[in-house]
C-alpha cells in the first residue's frame, strides 16, 4: 500500500538533511507494511490508516514523578518526554556518569543511531524522520542512580516520535526504565543502545499508555565483549502495542536476557517481537515469554534467533507461554531458529494453555475464592518471568503493575465469555 | 439438633454417567466413619460431590450440613463452613509458595469467621509447630505446593493442612494409597491427634489395613452407588477376609 493512502505522511516534512532525509525518502517509498508483509501477518496496521493524526511540536504537559510506580526509587533521575517532546528541565537534575545532549543536527549520532536501530522497518525510519525529540546519553563509570526515561501525553491526535541514543561506555553500568503512559493517537519511540565492553545495562520497558493508543516500538541493541543486558519488558496499556527489539551480540562473551510480559483484556492487541542476532561467540540469550490474555485480547510473540557461523558455543534460550482466560481471547506465537554454527545449544518452545481446574479446585477446598484463586496462579505463572530480573529495585517497581492488573479485571468472570 | 452431616438419597452423575444412585448417610459430631467399596463403586465421586467439585452434578437428594443444605454452595464456601477434602492425588501449584498458599487458606476461614487476620511471625510458629508432629520440615514448607514432594510428603503436607484448617469434617479420600508402612503410620498418627469430641471424619478407603491405624466408629461398604452395608469395625475385617463379592447381593 503507498504511503500516500495513510493520514499521517511525511511529504509535508521539509528541510530534512543527511540521514533523516534518507530515513524520510524510504518510509515515503515503502511506507507502512502491507498486508502480505510477513513480519506484520498477526499485526495488522490497517486501523492507523483512519486516524487523523499530526506530528506532535511542543511539551504541552510534564510528568509527575509520583504517578509512575509506588515503589519507584526515590533518587531517581527523571528525563522526561512529553506528547514526544523533550522538556530541556529535565536535563538539570542528571546523576554523576551521565551526559545528555540533543540529537537534533548531531549528524554522526543520528549515523551511528541509524544503524543500530531495526533495518528496513517502518518505525525507524518514519520515526527518525518525523523525530519530534531525540536526546543522545553517554553513560561512562558506575552509574549509582536510576534513570527513568518517562513518556506522557495527553493528546490522542499527536503522533509522538521520541528517540533516544544510549552509549555504555566499555565498563560503566546503569539502570534504565523506560515509562510510557501517554495518551497520544501513535507512540513510536524509537531507541538505540550501544553497550559497550564489560558494560551492564539494566532495562525495563513499561508500556502502559492509554487505551485509545497506539504504541509501536523499534529498539535496536548492540552488546560489546562480556557485556551483560538484562533486559525486561511489560506491555499492560494501549489498544494496539508492538515492541519490537533487535539485538545483535557484537562481541563475545556477552550476556543478554530479554524477558516479557503482556497482559491484555476487552480488545486490545499486544505484539512483543524480537530479534536475537548472535554473531559471536561464547553468548548467552536467554527470553522468558508470559502472556495473560482476557475477553477478546490477542496476543502476538514472535521471536527470531539468528546465530552465525562464528557464533560457536552460543547459547539461546527462548520460551513462550500464554495463559488465556477467556474463549474469545487468542495467542499466536512463531519462534523461529536460524543457526549457521554447529557447535552450540539453542531450544525454543511456546505453550498456549488455560488456568488448571484441577489447580482452582484444590485452591477452593481449601477455603480460597475464586477471584483469588485465579489471582495465585496467574502470580505464579508470571513470576517466572519477573524472577529472571536480576535487579530488585526494577522488579519491585514492575510487580505492582501485575497485581494492579489482576485486581482490575473481573477474574470470576474469566472463561465465561 | 441437626446431624453435622445428613446424606439423603443422595444421587450425582458424572457427564450423563450416574455413579451415586441413593446414598443415605448420618455422620454426628465427633463420629469417624470409614467408606469401603471395590473400585468404581463411588468412592472417590462422593468425596468430590461433598467438596463441591465442578462436573459431579447431583441429581437428586441432599446434602445437608449442621441442618444446611450445601448444595448451593460453592467448594470453597463450604471448604469455609467446615469441611476439608485430603485429596487422594494432592495437586501440585508451581511456582506457589507453600508459606503464602496456607496462610491464604487460614486467613480465609478467619476472615469468613470475622476473627483476625494472623500475623506472619505467628503463622510461621503455629506451622512449624503442627509441621513437626509430621516430620515436615522448614525445607519442604519453604517449596511451591507439592511441587517436587514425594508421594509420602504430599499425604503429610494434607494432613498439615487439615491440622490448620481446624475443620468440623474432614474427609479423607484413600490416604493411604501410595504409602508405604512406615508413611501410613506417621501419615495415620497425625490424624489421630486431631481426633476430637468436636471433629468428624469420613475415611474413605479401598482397603482394611488404613482402618487398624485410623480405628473407626463406623464402617460403610459402598458398591455400585450405594451403600450396601454397614456396622462397627468389625465389618472392615470381614471384609478384608472375605472381599467385596456377594457385597451387591447382600443390600
Amino acid at each position: 500500500m503507498p504511503a500516500s493512502m495513510m493520514q499521517l505522511s511525511l511529504d509535508g516534512v521539509t528541510g530534512l538533511t543527511g540521514v533523516r532525509a534518507g530515513a524520510q525518502r524510504r518510509w515515503q517509498n515503502t511506507g507502512w507494511p502491507d498486508q502480505r508483509a510477513e513480519q506484520w501477518r498477526f499485526t495488522r496496521l490497517s486501523g492507523l490508516q483512519k486516524m487523523d493524526l499530526r506530528f506532535a511540536e511542543s511539551a504541552a504537559i510534564t510528568a509527575e514523578n509520583q504517578e509512575f510506580s509506588a515503589a519507584m526509587p526515590d533518587n531517581a533521575a527523571f528525563l522526561s518526554f512529553s506528547n514526544g517532546v523533550f522538556d530541556q528541565a529535565s536535563l538539570d537534575n542528571l546523576p554523576k556518569g551521565v551526559k545528555a545532549s540533543l540529537l537534533d543536527g548531531d549528524e554522526a549520532t543520528l549515523l551511528a543511531l541509524s544503524k543500530l536501530v531495526p533495518q528496513s522497518h517502518p518505525i525507524s525510519d518514519l520515526s527518525l524522520a518525523a523525530m519530534t525529540s531525540g536526546i543522545h546519553l553517554e553513560i561512562s563509570g558506575a552509574v549509582e542512580i536510576p534513570i527513568v526515561l518517562a513518556f506522557t501525553g495527553d493528546d490522542n491526535s499527536l503522533s509522538a516520535h521520541p528517540v533516544v541514543s544510549i552509549n555504555i561506555n566499555d565498563g560503566a553500568s546503569v539502570v534504565i526504565t523506560e515509562w510510557h503512559r501517554s495518551n497520544v493517537g501513535l507512540s513510536a519511540p524509537l531507541m538505540a543502545i550501544e553497550v559497550g565492553k564489560k558494560a551492564r545495562l539494566d532495562y525495563a520497558k513499561v508500556q502502559q499508555d492509554s487505551a485509545a493508543s497506539t504504541h509501536l516500538a523499534a529498539t535496536g541493541l548492540k552488546l560489546g565483549d562480556g557485556s551483560i543486558f538484562d533486559g525486561f519488558q511489560i506491555s499492560v496499556g494501549g489498544k494496539l502495542a508492538r515492541l519490537e527489539t533487535h539485538i545483535t551480540l557484537a562481541g563475545e562473551n556477552a550476556d543478554c536476557t530479554l524477558s516479557a510480559i503482556y497482559l491484555g483484556r476487552s480488545s486490545q492487541h499486544h505484539d512483543i517481537t524480537t530479534n536475537m542476532n548472535h554473531l559471536k561467540g561464547h553468548c548467552l540469550s536467554n527470553q522468558v515469554i508470559r502472556g495473560v490474555l482476557d475477553d477478546k485480547a490477542r496476543g502476538v510473540f514472535q521471536g527470531k534467533v539468528h546465530v552465525a557461523p562464528d557464533a560457536q558455543k552460543t547459547d539461546g534460550q527462548q520460551m513462550s507461554r500464554v495463559l488465556l482466560l477467556s474463549r474469545k481471547a487468542e495467542a499466536d506465537a512463531k519462534p523461529e531458529l536460524e543457526i549457521y554454527a554447529d557447535d552450540v545449544l539453542c531450544a525454543h518452545g511456546a505453550t498456549i494453555g488455560e488456568l488448571d481446574e484441577t489447580q482452582l479446585f484444590y485452591l477452593a477446598s481449601r477455603g480460597i475464592d475464586g477471584q483469588t484463586a485465579r489471582a495465585m496462579l496467574i502470580s505464579a505463572f508470571l513470576d517466572d518471568a519477573i524472577d529472571s530480573i536480576k535487579n530488585d529495585e526494577l522488579s519491585a517497581m514492575l510487580r505492582p503493575i501485575t497485581t494492579a492488573w489482576m485486581t482490575a479485571v473481573d477474574l470470576n468472570n474469566a472463561g465465561e465469555l | 439438633m441437626a446431624h453435622l452431616l445428613e446424606i439423603k438419597d443422595l444421587h450425582a452423575s458424572v457427564g450423563d454417567t450416574p455413579i451415586l444412585k441413593g446414598i443415605d448417610l448420618i455422620i454426628n459430631t465427633g463420629e469417624i466413619h470409614a467408606i469401603m467399596g471395590p473400585n468404581g463403586s463411588g468412592k472417590s465421586t462422593m468425596s468430590y460431590v461433598l467438596a463441591g467439585r465442578d462436573g459431579y452434578e447431583v441429581t437428586g437428594g441432599d446434602i445437608l450440613m449442621n441442618g444446611k443444605s450445601l448444595l448451593e454452595m460453592e467448594a470453597d464456601e463450604r471448604a469455609r463452613a467446615g469441611m476439608f477434602l485430603a485429596f487422594q492425588y494432592p495437586v501440585e501449584l508451581p511456582g506457589v509458595g507453600g508459606m503464602s498458599f496456607l496462610r491464604a487458606a487460614v486467613n480465609a476461614r478467619r476472615i469468613d469467621a470475622g476473627e483476625k487476620e494472623v500475623d506472619q511471625l505467628e503463622f510461621v510458629k503455629m506451622v512449624r509447630a503442627k509441621a513437626k508432629h509430621l516430620n515436615i520440615n522448614d525445607d519442604m514448607l519453604k517449596r511451591a505446593v507439592n511441587v517436587g514432594f514425594s508421594g509420602g510428603e504430599k499425604k503429610r503436607y494434607e494432613i498439615l493442612q487439615m491440622a490448620l484448617l481446624e475443620p468440623t469434617l474432614s474427609v479423607l479420600d484413600e490416604t493411604d494409597s501410595g504409602l508405604d508402612v512406615d508413611a501410613l503410620k506417621v501419615v495415620s498418627e497425625g490424624v489421630n491427634l486431631l481426633r476430637d469430641p468436636q471433629r468428624s471424619m469420613l475415611v474413605i478407603t479401598h482397603y482394611q489395613r488404613l482402618l487398624n491405624h485410623i480405628v473407626p466408629d463406623y464402617v460403610h461398604i459402598l458398591a455400585n452407588g450405594k451403600i450396601r452395608r454397614s456396622g462397627g469395625k468389625e465389618l472392615a475385617l470381614e471384609v478384608e477376609e472375605s472381599g467385596y463379592a456377594g457385597i451387591n447381593d447382600a443390600a
